[in-house]
């Protein structure tokens, strides 16, 4: 199963709130974790980094050698690093830091520590925040409903073929490219030999999860030169198996779905803005009155949306 | 037969299917309203009872049916009708994937368009899409009637068993092991019979009938490459 959604505003906006409802609805999907993707008022300096540190007794310690590294390539801390005030084992980090010489360079260096402290998005305005449990329980624990910003996406997720742990979830950074996250809902079958063949070419993978892949194959078309929505037509022959997954960068957003079409998603567009979501049941928590509902219900599809802010500039 | 309304809201599904039941049960029409697109609304609705549903639905409505008339206002989620039995369960827009999942009898009109997969695995019965039915429709069905007037997306009728495929517009591509096959003028009278039952009476449809090639009922493991769909 899985439940994936996304929200696009016109303007800044209670972005976090419409995702949790947008998740909160699709709870019954998967709900061993849950993680969001959202896109605030961008930073006029630097990176936000969102980081998850394994340990939490061991966080200060932790930071200090993440900070070394940080400093290696020519950034810094811009602010105190804010964490989560919970009792779990993990702890969610939130840090400003000063743009590093090469964002690539910085997080393949910061990768080698990525089992004390793991890196889950760098951007001037994506945060990505996961966690075990359901779109609500994990919403508490990091006031996601405060969350404010233009655009976001959404993931619950029902392990099927790795683990269930914190890090293991969605949504993805499509590392090292800035403010880029994917969700998905489905299987890819091919998994082993991507992943294999991805590695050889320099990429680690932080987890066993097929849909990670998505992520590191973005990456890799992305560093070959293309657009999101060239990416997202490609991966429809390059990867095997059922999927649909929705992409975010600051100024856009789209969807890919598989030459089977048995993964599904609909989208509202009201008002210049826009819901999206596996379950047509979601996006009605955003619209209680009937709305026009475009069902993307078969094969081979992809669609590229603008932010709204940008529609609103152009 | 006076009129019972059921609102659905932000309600449990159970409560809500309970409710409909005593209604219905009691010899009222119910109308449902408030709909939220939800799912499982009207599951398992007995022989002669009419339900009416205000807006859209989410999947399995209808689901199971007995024999009940269920008119949905707009559209319908995934698997509208799965495994009814016997009835008639009217779509007003967009039927989404799966339409009459397993169904063994009954009618299921769409108005709109089909999703993919609509009959997948019917067993009996009919469905009327008034608009185009999607990729691989009636896959893998043994026995019933897929009608479609606007057409038919990819793979129609892909690894059809039994029944028919009626297509009166463009058809996208065949299935695997589907052919297509002239109709006698007693099967085209019997099919247009059935659309003036809906209140469709136009008789201009150009069919294709496509109906299994047989060819998979003998299936060879050193013949598999040629059924490869992708």
């Amino acid at each position: 199963m899985c439940g994936i959604a996304g929200r696009i505003l016109n303007s800044t906006g209670s972005v976090g709130r419409d995702l949790v409802d947008l998740m909160e609805a699709q709870r019954h999907r998967g709900a061993d974790s849950t993680g969001f993707a959202i896109y605030g008022p961008p930073v006029e300096e630097g990176f936000i980094v969102r980081a998850m540190g394994l340990n939490r007794d061991a966080l200060s310690n932790d930071l200090e050698d993440f900070l070394a590294i940080l400093r290696d390539n020519g950034s810094d801390f811009l602010a105190d690093p804010t964490t989560d005030d919970a009792k779990t084992t993990h702890v969610s980090v939130r840090m400003l830091i000063k743009e590093p010489g090469s964002l690539e360079a910085w997080s393949k260096q910061a990768d080698t520590m990525c089992d004390r402290i793991e890196i889950q998005s760098v951007g001037k305005s994506l945060e990505i925040i996961k966690d075990l449990g359901g779109a609500a329980e994990v919403a508490d624990k990091h006031g996601l409903r405060d969350f404010v910003g233009t655009h976001g996406l959404g993931h619950a997720r029902l392990a099927t073929e790795s683990e269930v742990s914190p890090t293991a979830s969605h949504p993805f950074w499509a590392r090292p490219f800035a403010d880029v996250a994917i969700v998905h809902n489905g299987q890819i079958t091919d998994y082993y030999t991507w992943r294999d063949r991805l590695e050889r070419k320099g990429y680690q993978f932080m987890t066993y999860n097929d849909s990670e892949l998505i992520a590191v194959w973005i990456s890799d078309r992305m560093s070959q030169g293309m657009t999101q929505g060239e990416a997202l037509k490609r991966s429809i022959t390059d990867i095997d198996g059922v999927f649909t997954y929705l992409i975010s960068d600051m100024t856009s957003m789209g969807f890919a779905k598989d030459r089977f079409a048995i993964k599904p998603l609909v989208a509202a567009e009201v008002g210049g803005e826009m819901a999206v979501a596996t379950e047509e049941q979601a996006v009605r928590m955003l619209y209680a009155n009937e709305v026009d509902i475009n069902n993307y219900d078969g094969p081979s599809l992809t669609k590229t949306w603008d932010i709204g802010e940008v529609r609103k500039a152009a | 037969m006076s009129e019972v309304t059921v609102s659905v809201g932000s309600r449990p599904i159970r409560e809500v299917n309970r409710e409909i039941q005593a209604a219905l049960g009691a010899g009222h029409k119910v109308n449902v309203v408030d709909t939220r697109s939800r799912h499982n609304l009207g599951i398992g609705l007995p022989d002669g009872a009419k339900i009416s549903f205000e807006g859209s639905v989410g999947y399995y409505c209808g689901g199971l049916n007995n024999g009940a008339e269920i008119d949905i206002e707009r559209n319908a989620g995934w698997s509208v009708g799965e495994a009814m039995a016997k009835g008639k369960i009217t779509v007003g827009g967009y039927s989404g994937m799966a339409v009459g999942a397993s169904m063994r009898g009954g009618l299921i009109h769409v108005k709109g368009d089909a999703g993919p997969r609509c009959g997948v695995a019917m067993k009996g019965g009919d469905v009327i899409v008034e608009g185009k039915i999607g990729y691989l429709s009636g896959f893998m069905a043994h026995a019933g009637r897929i009608i479609a007037l606007g057409g038919a997306d990819g793979a129609c009728g892909d690894s059809l068993w039994g029944g028919e495929v009626w297509v009166g517009g463009p058809i996208e591509s065949l299935g695997v092991d589907s052919k297509v096959v002239e109709p006698t003028p007693e099967e085209i009278a019997e099919v247009e019979a059935l659309l003036a039952s809906v209140g469709i009476n136009d008789t201009s449809h150009d069919w294709q009938k496509i109906v299994s090639a047989q060819q998979l009922w003998h299936f060879e493991s050193r013949d598999a490459s040629s059924w490869l769909m992708i």
